[in-house]
C-alpha cells in the first residue's frame, strides 16, 4: 500500500509494523508527532502497545531498559536536548547488550535556542556503543525501521535511527507500506537471550571487578565488528522480500570519480541532482552517502573511493576544536589505508541553514580547484 | 551465597553479568544513614474535637464501604454520633487541612451518615455492666452525663443517671429544637446507652425528691445538671407577663407545649439559644426580629444557623441594647440605645459602647431574652465551689468533695454539645483512677490526642492499638502531589417556605454514594492508610508484604535509608530519622 506520509509517520508505521510492545517517550519537537501518533493508536485501542508516559528522556530510556531487559521489543524517539538528557542511558542499554530501537530526529543543541535540522545531537552520542543509521528518505525511514530491530536482536545492542528535522520529519512523500504479514515474516517475534523470570531471580548487570570488567568491553566492539555483515545479511533478505535496499554507503555517479562528494541525510537528495548536472557537463564526478555512521563503514568507503583523489565531505555538525564529525571519522578510517585521497571537510547547514544545491556546487568548484585543502575546516556558506 | 563462575577469558564470558543467585548476601541496609519508619501522626481534626472522635479512622472505613465498622469507630469515644452529626459546630472542619487545598471534608456530614446507615442496619449492642463494682450515680441526663454513663458502662460500672424531666436527653431535648435535630435520632442513641445496662430514672430532681444522703450508697457521683437557668437583663420590665425566657420558651416549644405568643416576637441575645427560638417562633407561624447588641460578627451564634434563620424570615437588629421594656395593653414597646463597637473586650470580642441619647422604641407583641444562661448551684454541698458562673473542678473532673466529680456546661463556659461529650468521658475515665487508685494525671498525659485537651478512652482501653504521635499534621507536610481538587458534599437542605411549616428535620442524610466520594477526599493526615506509594517506590523492594498484604514495615537489611518512601508519602505518615552512630 502506498501512502502520502511524513517522516515522523513513516516511523510510527515502522513501530506499528514491528510489533512493538512497548513505548516510552517524553515530548520534544519535531519527535513529538511521531510518539503523539502512536499514543493516539494506543489509546484508541488500536495498537496494542503499552505506552508509558514519564516525566523526562532519561526516564524514557531507563523504562525501555526495564522493558527491554524485561524480554520485549520496545521504542522511543527524541531530538536535540532529550537525547543529550538521554546520555546515561545509552551506555546503559548497549552495556546491557539491549536491543532497544531509537529514533532521533536530528535537531541542533542550543544554547541559541533552535529547533532546526543539524547532526550534532545524535553525534555527540557517537561514543556510547550504539549503532547509527542516517536517513535520507521516508521510504528509507520505514524500513530501516524495520531492519534495526533486526540487527539489533542479532548482535544485541541498540540501534538509533536519524532522520532530519522537518526535512524528513515533517515532510510528506510517497511510501509503500508492507503488509503485516509480509513484515511479520520478515522480522520474527523478539525471543531474549536472557529472559526475565520472576521464578528465577536474576541480577543484571550486577558490580564487574576489574577481572572481568574489560572483556565485556571487548565484546561490545566485537558485536560491533560483526554489524556490517549482519547488516548485509539482513538487507539481502530485506531486499528479496521488498526489492529495496540502502546499503552502509552508497556510491551514484561516475564509477572512476576523480572527486566523491560525501553527505549524509537529506544532502544526499540535493546532492544527486548537483552530481547528475556536473556529470552532464563533463565533470567526472561521484557522490557517496554515507548511511551507517557506528560502526564506522571504513571498509565499505574503503572500496568506494578507489581512484579518487579527492574527497569533499559535508558536515551538517560541528565538532568545535576539530571540525566536521564525518571528515574526523573518514581521516582515522583512511589512515590505515594504501589510498588517502586528500580531504576537503565542508561544515555547512548549523542549525537548519539550507544547504543548497548552489552550496554544494560552490564546494565541488572548491574541490576541483585546489590540489590540497587550505584550511582544516572549509566553511559552507557561512556569512564572515 | 550463590556459585560464582570462573572464566578463563572473553571466549567463555556472557555477554552481560548477571548473577543467577539472590542478592540477599548484600545487605544494603549497612550503608543506611537515616531510617525512616511508619510513624501514625495527629490530624488537626481529632485534636480539635472536644469529643475526641478518631476521624481519620471512621473515614477510612467508610471508603473501606465498612460502614458498621465506621460506626463502631465512632461508638469507641462518643455515643451520640447521630446527634453530633447533626448539631456539633464541627471545629474539626475548621481546622481540616483539606480547606487549604479546596473546602473541607464534611465530617459532620459522615458523621450522620454512618449513624443513620447503621440505624437502618439495625444496631445491636451487648450489655456492658457488671454487677458487683463500684456504682455511680450521675445527676443529669443531657450530653455529658450520658456521656459519662456511657463510659462508665464500657468500663463495665454499674450506672444511675437520674433526670429531673420526665424524659432524658437534657439539652439535647429541651434546648435544641427538633428541626435541627429529630427525637427520634436523640431517642434511638439514648436507647443503646440502655440496653448496654445504664439505669435512667426520670422525674428525679437533686435537692428536692433526691437528697445528698440519698447518694450515699454510691461509690462515686457525677453531676451534670447544665445551665439552664435563663440570665436576667438586669432591666426595668423584665419579669412582667408575656416575657419569656429563651430556654423557658425552647423546652415548652420542644415538649409540646402550647405557648401564647403574639404576632410579633422580639427576641434579645446574639446566642445559639437566640437563633433557635426566633427559627422556632417563625415555626409558629410568628414574626421574629432579633436584636443584639454587637454586629455580626461577634455573634456566638453558629454562622451556619444564622444564615439558615435569615433565609427563613428572621430579621435581625445590630448595635441595639434594650434599656427598658414598657408594657401595655399586651403590647411590648421596647425602649432601645443604640451602640457602637469598641476595643476588644476579654472574649476577643468587640465591646458595644452605648451611643448617648440614641434612645429608640421598637414595639413588638412578645418578647423572649435569651442573652444566656446560668447554672443552679443552690443543691451543691459544702465543699464544691462557683467562680466566674461555672463549678470549679480540677482537670480530671473532681468537684473538691472526695467521689464527686462534674462536667458539661455546669464546669464549663464553651457550652457546646461535643465539649459536654467530652467532659462527661473525661469524668468516666477519672472515676475508673479513682475506684483502682490510679494517677489520673498520668493516664490523661497517655491519652491525650496530640497535646490534648481532648483524650481518647480507646486509646486507654487498647494502649497499644493505632498509636499516635502527638504532632499536629501540618498542611506542608503533605504530598499534593496525590490530591486533586474534588468538591465537598453538602447534605441536601429543604428550601426555607417548606422549612417553616413545622418542626421536621431540614437537612437530609448523604446517600452513600455521595458520602463514600465524600470520604475519599480526606487526605488522611499523617495517618497510613495502606495506599502503597511507599512499596510502589522503595527501589530497595524494602517495603514488604506478606502473601499480598501490605505490612507497614520496612526490611531494615536493605533499606539504604534514601528517604524516598518518606518524600512519596501523600499524608506524612513516614518518619525519617538520621541513624544513632
Amino acid at each position: 500500500m502506498k501512502k502520502v506520509i511524513t517522516g515522523n509517520q513513516a516511523v510510527a508505521y515502522g513501530v506499528i509494523l514491528s510489533r512493538v510492545e512497548v513505548v516510552s517517550a517524553y515530548p520534544i519537537t519535531p519527535q513529538t508527532t511521531i510518539v503523539e501518533e502512536l499514543s493516539e493508536l494506543i489509546a484508541n485501542g488500536r495498537l496494542h502497545t503499552r505506552f508509558l508516559k514519564v516525566e523526562s528522556e532519561h526516564s524514557a530510556m531507563a523504562a525501555l531498559i526495564g522493558a527491554s531487559t524485561g524480554g520485549v521489543r520496545c521504542f522511543t524517539a527524541t531530538s536535540s536536548h532529550g537525547l543529550a538528557y538521554m546520555h546515561e542511558m545509552l551506555h546503559w542499554a548497549s552495556g546491557a547488550r539491549l536491543p532497544i530501537v531509537m529514533v532521533n530526529v536530528n535537531r541542533a543543541i542550543g544554547p541559541p535556542w533552535n529547533i532546526w535540522s543539524d547532526q550534532s545531537d545524535s553525534l555527540s552520542q557517537r561514543d556510547t556503543g550504539w549503532i547509527q543509521l542516517y536517513c535520507e528518505n521516508n521510504q528509507e525511514v520505514l524500513d530501516t525501521i524495520l531492519q534495526a530491530y533486526r540487527i539489533a536482536e542479532t548482535v544485541r545492542l541498540p540501534v538509533m535511527v536519524i532522520l532530519d528535522a522537518f526535512v524528513l520529519s515533517h515532510t510528506s512523500e510517497p511510501v509503500e507500506i508492507p503488509s503485516m504479514e509480509e513484515v511479520e515474516a520478515f522480522l520474527p517475534p523478539y525471543c531474549p537471550p536472557y529472559p526475565l523470570e520472576p521464578q528465577e531471580p536474576k541480577s543484571y548487570s550486577v558490580i564487574t571487578t576489574p577481572e572481568y570488567f574489560f572483556e565485556f568491553r571487548y565484546k561490545i566492539q566485537k558485536a560491533m565488528e560483526e554489524v556490517p555483515e549482519v547488516c548485509q545479511k539482513v538487507e539481502d533478505e530485506f531486499y528479496s522480500r521488498f526489492k529495496r535496499r540502502y546499503g552502509a554507503v552508497e556510491k551514484y555517479g561516475d564509477e572512476q570519480a576523480e572527486v566523491l562528494l560525501l553527505t549524509s541525510g537529506t544532502v544526499t537528495s540535493t546532492s544527486r541532482i548537483v552530481i547528475k548536472k556536473w556529470r552532464e557537463e563533463g565533470v567526472n564526478i561521484a557522490g557517496l552517502k554515507i548511511k551507517r555512521f557506528r560502526p564506522f563503514p571504513a571498509k565499505e568507503i574503503g572500496e568506494a573511493i578507489k581512484g579518487t583523489k579527492k574527497l569533499a565531505v559535508i558536515d551538517r555538525n560541528l565538532s568545535a576544536g576539530v571540525g566536521g564529525i564525518f571528515a574526523q571519522e573518514l581521516k582515522a578510517a583512511l589512515y590505515s589505508q594504501e589510498e588517502r585521497p586528500a580531504i576537503f571537510g565542508f561544515v555547512s547547514g548549523l542549525g537548519g541553514r539550507d544547504i543548497t544545491p548552489e552550496l554544494l556546487e560552490e564546494a565541488i568548484q572548491y574541490t576541483l580547484g585546489h590540489s590540497q585543502p587550505k584550511e582544516e575546516i572549509l566553511w559552507l556558506g557561512l556569512k564572515r | 551465597m550463590s556459585k560464582q563462575f570462573t572464566f578463563k577469558g572473553a571466549s567463555e564470558m556472557p555477554e552481560i553479568p548477571i548473577s543467577l543467585g539472590f542478592m540477599d548476601w548484600n545487605k544494603t541496609g549497612a550503608w543506611r544513614a537515616q531510617r525512616p519508619y511508619y510513624l501514625d501522626k495527629t490530624p488537626p481534626c481529632s485534636a480539635y474535637c472536644p469529643v475526641g472522635n478518631d476521624i481519620v479512622s471512621f473515614i477510612q472505613k467508610i471508603l473501606e464501604e465498612d460502614m458498621d465498622g465506621a460506626w463502631r469507630v465512632l461508638r469507641e469515644e462518643n455515643p451520640f454520633p447521630g446527634v453530633c452529626g447533626r448539631v456539633c459546630f464541627h471545629p474539626c472542619e475548621s481546622r481540616c487541612n483539606r480547606s487549604f487545598l479546596d473546602e473541607p471534608i464534611a465530617i459532620h456530614a459522615l458523621e450522620r451518615f454512618v449513624a443513620d446507615f447503621s440505624e437502618d442496619q439495625g444496631q445491636k449492642v451487648k450489655r456492658e455492666v457488671e454487677e458487683g463494682k463500684e456504682r455511680v450515680a450521675i445527676i443529669g441526663s443531657g450530653p455529658a452525663g450520658l456521656s459519662c454513663a456511657y463510659h462508665l458502662a464500657r468500663l463495665h460500672y454499674p450506672v444511675t443517671v437520674f433526670e429531673s424531666f420526665s424524659l432524658p436527653g437534657g439539652m439535647l431535648r429541651m434546648g435544641i429544637p427538633s428541626y435541627r435535630l429529630p427525637r427520634e435520632v436523640l431517642e434511638r442513641e439514648i436507647a443503646l446507652i440502655e440496653s448496654m445496662g445504664v439505669n435512667i430514672r426520670t422525674g428525679i430532681t437533686l435537692g428536692q425528691n433526691l437528697t445528698w444522703q440519698d447518694l450515699k450508697d454510691y461509690s462515686a457521683i457525677f453531676i451534670a445538671t447544665g445551665a439552664h437557668l435563663g440570665r436576667p437583663l438586669g432591666i426595668p420590665g423584665e419579669k412582667r407577663r408575656g416575657v419569656f425566657q429563651g430556654l423557658e420558651f425552647l423546652k415548652k416549644v420542644n415538649s409540646g407545649k402550647k405557648i401564647e405568643l403574639g404576632e410579633k416576637v422580639g427576641i434579645i441575645g446574639g446566642g445559639n439559644t437566640a437563633i433557635d427560638v426566633a427559627r422556632s417562633v417563625i415555626r409558629l407561624g410568628k414574626k421574629a426580629i432579633l436584636l443584639y447588641r454587637r454586629s455580626k460578627e461577634e455573634m456566638p451564634a453558629f454562622e451556619e444557623e444564622v444564615s439558615e434563620a435569615l433565609e427563613e424570615g428572621v430579621k435581625i437588629r445590630y448595635l441595639v441594647n434594650p434599656i427598658r421594656i414598657h408594657s401595655k395593653d399586651g403590647l411590648k414597646r421596647l425602649e432601645c440605645l443604640r451602640m457602637k463597637l469598641g476595643e476588644k473586650d476579654e472574649t476577643g470580642r468587640r465591646k458595644p459602647i452605648p451611643i448617648p441619647n440614641s434612645n429608640f422604641f421598637i414595639e413588638v407583641d412578645s418578647l423572649i431574652i435569651a442573652a444566656g444562661e446560668e447554672i443552679e448551684f443552690s443543691y451543691f454541698p459544702k465543699g464544691m465551689e462557683r467562680k466566674g458562673g461555672i463549678l470549679l473542678t480540677q482537670r480530671d473532673g473532681s468537684a473538691g468533695v472526695k467521689g464527686v466529680f462534674a462536667g458539661g456546661d455546669l464546669t464549663s463556659t464553651q457550652r457546646t454539645v461535643a465539649h459536654a461529650i467530652g467532659s462527661g468521658k473525661k469524668a468516666a475515665l477519672a472515676m475508673d483512677c479513682y475506684f483502682k487508685e490510679k494517677d489520673s494525671e498520668e493516664v490523661f498525659r497517655r491519652t491525650l490526642i496530640g497535646e490534648g485537651p481532648p483524650i481518647s478512652i480507646f486509646r486507654y482501653l487498647h494502649p497499644d492499638e493505632r498509636r499516635m504521635d502527638p504532632h499536629l499534621v501540618r498542611f506542608e507536610e503533605l504530598n499534593l502531589d496525590y490530591f486533586e481538587p474534588a468538591p465537598r458534599q453538602k447534605e441536601s437542605k429543604l428550601p426555607p417556605k417548606v422549612r417553616i411549616k413545622d418542626f421536621k428535620e431540614i437537612t437530609s442524610t448523604l446517600p452513600s454514594s455521595l458520602a463514600i466520594e465524600e470520604a475519599g477526599r480526606c487526605f488522611s493526615c499523617g495517618t497510613c492508610n495502606g495506599c502503597e506509594t511507599c512499596y510502589v517506590f522503595c527501589p530497595d523492594a524494602s517495603i514488604l508484604k506478606r502473601e499480598g498484604i501490605f505490612l507497614r514495615e520496612i526490611d531494615y537489611d536493605f533499606c539504604k535509608g534514601c528517604g524516598i518512601c518518606f518524600t512519596e508519602c501523600p499524608r506524612g505518615a513516614i518518619t525519617l530519622k538520621e541513624e544513632a552512630r
